[in-house]
């Protein structure tokens, strides 16, 4: 089962700029309930946001974010099906927007069209579930949690084998749960084989260049290192006003997830240009193969993250859907994965003191958390299909459905059993 | 790390090396600053009445402590305010605050007996509960203390001060909080202190990760509150070290002016105010752990409440000990959770001591698990408050419960991430749907912790608060230099 992920970016009538914001806020602020876009009809969508922003040089931008299940074809259908009236309202107020009314769909939806921004690079937590499956799986581990329960009350547990006998009883007996023995692949096998394959043939490319591609890399080596000692070093920020504002919309009760979304300079020229372009190339190489079990670098908390290079590659933008709290995030990117996150933002302005690509940037934390907080924009609507479960739950109910039926020796049905 | 020098211990107030263990009696002292002159007054007699570090037995000590609306009505610049770290600054009982600390409902600091120090919320502040400064007095015994505070209370109305409330704590019989449980096991030690002497070596934590304007786990200098070296023209403060001392200084235009260092030796505290509700806690037990003929059992219920609390009532903990309160365990300290309990069947993965700190359990191997968690321990300084029930199965009305303080160099990535990464996530370790039995947020109705067991787990229902918020305050707890500067405004 195919995932998309892709924003739609677009330029905001500068006259207009209060008018979205306010309207943009009243939706943020009961994000289910909105009278724009209704999202709970939208069922292939796992995470959506909105997020109004206004930069001096740039204008004002909406980037509207999307990260759904299949393709774009059909979820824009579904899309105007079900809020056709209010994106005509959000897009009014948008530059070179040609309907006229919300019924114009060709118009509306070629503008949609003519906006999307594929990332360079992404990366999902759960891949090959969709919304609805995530929904159910979690509905039906709560199902058999409450009937697992009644095993403990009435003192009767015996061993693991036993106990999933029950629970296969249980889903046979009760037709509410019938779905659940039909379970579908995550991937289907030409899902699974063509990112191995193009990283296998970018891998023998690699060598049969590498009497070109050597010499290459000796040049932009010593390029970079000449541009990193002599940059600038980067400001020290102030940034706690800026948070003020960011945390109002975080941690928000009976939410597990929270959202990031970070517009940041690439530094000027054509080297630093073109190097983030080639580290987000390999990183979305990574992320399709190696790191689609749920971890990216070691991170097990990202549901949907995506990197995009906007306005001709002079800014990058990063979304991301995570787990827990902000801090722990940044956290988890400083101890696991500074290498990577240092490759891709010490191209852009203001990130701390790098060496060699890699080397020591986001590694000072307390300024990379600077940084990164100063890099954020407020995220004026945000909405997830399901707030109360994590990369690592998902995967866990996903399991306990995949394992269910299938034969599974001693040590397997203990494990099973654990999940619970 | 080499020792701190005693020139440094001279500098830093007792409370940061010690808990004064060896004497039973505290008052804290809730203060309001009505006039700043005759405070900054009563601050420069005061300094030299502040307990050291320099590890002398003394029979009373005294420690001081401000909030940020303190240093202010001291009369501290908005410029250097401005430099103290964010959640300083904003204080304790803000919207934010509130969601990720769980001070909501009933917790909700609209409810609090004192603090709520409002400084950057619409919201008016209620001067009635604002506080200003904390005074720690402790004391060997009932007389010594009274002495103490009656003298402190005496000198309160001519040196332009309030007394907002008086937490007086009473003497506690033992170490053991209200539930019953030994309570200030599990502590870092703080590199280059006497504290590093017992310590295993997985529990010693950097001098930065406590004290300001020291290295960090990081290896970077902890965050520290710096002023304009023209703003203390007597020299009283240390000037900044160089922020990196590993970088070397970089070519630049105009070299930018001077800083003091007012944080050094500095630590934050926080304190917490939470109610302990004994008979409901005792209840609840009871109930959740009738045998099939709906009989008490006693065992069961020692059991359960072990299980929430992850080590047993004389300290043993569970992951060493998971069938018997061990004697011989009772201060143990020295263990991990990842190689010999990994599914959480001896010592629950939703504990109070598994979640407040997790150890070497979550993440992708055992030494940066560690390395991780460690970079969130607090120390911790409270003590239980009122007297013990008589019968714990009855609630007599009589308010008691925990005067939880800790000190920490970072609130926002100590103390606020303990309280929101573990201690109130609902997904922690892998769980689904449940926070710290004991002092996490419950908001969901249904309130359940899961007993991990082999083959099957056993879930209980229905937990309810037994631990409510009743006051709280982020305070910073000065150098001797940086009171004397502040006397000196």
């Amino acid at each position: 089962m195919k995932q998309t992920i892709l924003t739609f970016i677009t330029q905001v009538n500068p006259d207009r700029v209060s008018e979205l914001r306010t309207l943009l806020d009243v939706m943020g602020s009961n994000v289910e309930q909105n009278p724009y876009i209704p999202y709970l009809d939208l069922k292939l969508l796992h995470f959506s946001s909105l997020v109004l922003t206004d930069d001096d040089v740039y204008g004002a931008y909406l980037v509207f974010e999307n990260n759904f299940d299949g393709e774009l074809d059909q979820y824009l259908d579904d899309l105007y099906a079900h809020a056709a009236e209010g994106l005509h309202l959000i897009y009014s107020c948008c530059l070179d927007y040609p309907a006229g009314s919300a019924t114009e769909k060709t118009q509306l939806l070629s503008y949609l069209r003519a906006h999307i921004v594929h990332p360079n690079a992404y990366h999902i937590g759960n891949v090959g579930r969709s919304a609805v499956r995530t929904q159910q799986e979690d509905a039906l581990r709560d199902g058999f949690e409450d009937f697992l329960d009644e095993v403990v009350a009435q003192g009767d547990v015996g061993p693991a084998s036993s106990i999933r006998k029950k629970v296969q009883t249980l889903v046979r007996s009760q037709p509410a749960f019938a779905w659940a023995a039909n379970v579908e692949p995550r991937q289907t096998p030409l899902e699974y084989a063509v990112p191995r394959l193009k990283f296998a043939i970018a891998a023998v490319m690699a060598l049969l260049l590498s009497p070109i591609l050597i010499p290459l890399a000796i040049v932009w080596i010593v390029m970079l290192r000449w541009t990193e000692t002599h940059e600038p070093a980067p400001p020290e920020l102030d940034v706690k006003e800026h948070i003020k504002e960011l945390v109002k919309r975080e941690d928000r009760t009976h939410i597990v997830q929270n959202h990031m979304c970070s517009i940041t300079t690439v530094k000027p020229g054509l080297f630093r240009r073109a190097t983030l372009c080639g580290v987000l190339w390999l990183i979305n190489l990574l992320a399709r193969t190696f790191f689609d079990k749920g971890e990216l670098s070691g991170i097990p908390s990202i549901h949907f993250a995506h990197w995009s290079m906007i306005d001709n590659g002079r800014r990058l933008l990063f979304v991301s859907n995570f787990d827990g709290s902000w801090e722990n995030y940044l956290d988890d990117f400083i101890d696991k994965a500074a290498f990577g996150l240092t490759a891709v933002w010490t191209n852009t302005s203001g990130f701390p003191k790098t060496s060699w690509l890699v080397g020591e940037g986001a590694r000072d934390g307390s300024r990379f958390k600077a940084y990164a907080r100063a890099s954020m924009t407020y995220t004026n609507v945000w909405y997830s299909a399901y707030t109360q479960s994590t990369v690592q739950t998902i995967d866990n109910n996903s399991r306990i459905r995949e394992d269910l039926f299938r034969t599974l020796d001693v040590t397997a049905a203990r494990d099973w059993v654990r999940r619970f | 790390m080499a020792e701190l020098k005693a020139e440094d211990m001279q500098d830093i107030q007792g409370f940061v090396i010690s808990g004064y263990a060896h004497l039973p009696c505290v008052s804290y002292l809730l203060l309001g600053i009505s006039d700043p002159p005759s405070a900054r007054g009563w601050l420069a007699r005061l300094v030299n009445e502040v307990t050291t570090s320099e590890g002398k037995e003394l029979i009373s000590c005294l420690n001081v402590a401000l909030t940020h609306r303190g240093l202010r009505r001291m009369g501290l610049d908005e410029e250097t305010l401005d430099t103290f770290s964010r959640p300083f600054v904003e204080g304790m009982a803000t919207q934010h605050r509130s969601r990720i600390l769980g001070d909501g409902t009933e917790n909700g600091p609209t409810n609090w007996d004192w603090g709520g120090n409002l400084t950057s919320e619409p919201a008016k502040p209620d001067e009635t509960k604002a506080v200003d400064i904390l005074l720690l007095l402790f004391g060997r015994d009932e007389t010594t203390l009274d002495k103490l505070v009656n003298e402190h209370r005496a000198r309160l109305a001519q040196c332009g001060l309030t007394l907002v409330l008086p937490l007086g704590a009473g003497r506690q019989p033992d170490i053991h909080e209200h539930f019953g449980f030994a309570d200030g096991m599990g502590q870092p030690a703080i590199e280059g202190t006497i504290q590093t002497r017992d310590a295993a070596p997985r529990n010693v934590i950097k001098t930065g990760e406590i004290l300001l304007g020291y290295v960090n786990d990081y290896g970077k200098l902890a965050d520290s509150p710096t002023l304009r070296a023209d703003l203390d023209p007597q020299d009283v403060l240390h000037d900044q070290p160089p922020v990196d001392p590993t970088e070397q200084a970089r070519p630049s235009g105009a070299s930018p002016p001077v800083m003091r260092d007012l944080g050094r030796n500095g630590t934050y505290l926080v304190f917490r105010q939470l109610a302990q509700h004994v008979a409901k806690f005792c209840h609840y037990l009871d109930e959740a752990t009738r045998t099939l003929d709906e009989e008490l059992d006693s065992t069961a219920s020692d059991r359960l409440a072990a299980k929430f609390v992850g080590r047993w009532q004389n300290g043993a903990p569970l992951v060493l000990s998971p069938d018997t309160d061990d004697p011989a365990l009772s201060k143990e300290d020295d263990f991990g959770y990842r190689d010999s309990d990994a599914h959480g069947f001896k010592c629950p993965i939703g504990s109070h001591v598994r979640r407040s700190n997790p150890r070497d359990s979550i993440g992708p191997d055992a030494a940066k698990a560690l390395a991780t968690a460690n970079r969130h321990r607090i120390l911790r300084r409270g003590r239980s408050y009122g007297v013990r029930p008589e019968d714990r199965r009855v609630d007599d009305g009589v308010p008691r419960g925990l005067h939880f303080l800790c000190l920490n160099a970072d609130i926002e990535r100590q103390f606020e991430f303990v309280q929101q990464t573990w201690i109130n996530n609902p997904v922690f370790g892998g769980l689904d749907g449940e926070v710290d039995p004991l002092v996490g947020n419950l908001t969901k109705g249904d309130e359940i912790f899961t007993v991990q067991a082999d083959p099957l787990r056993t879930r209980v229902h229905n937990l309810e608060r037994f631990v409510t918020v009743k006051g709280g305050a982020y305070f910073f707890l000065p150098s001797l230099r940086a009171l004397r500067y502040l006397a000196s405004l």
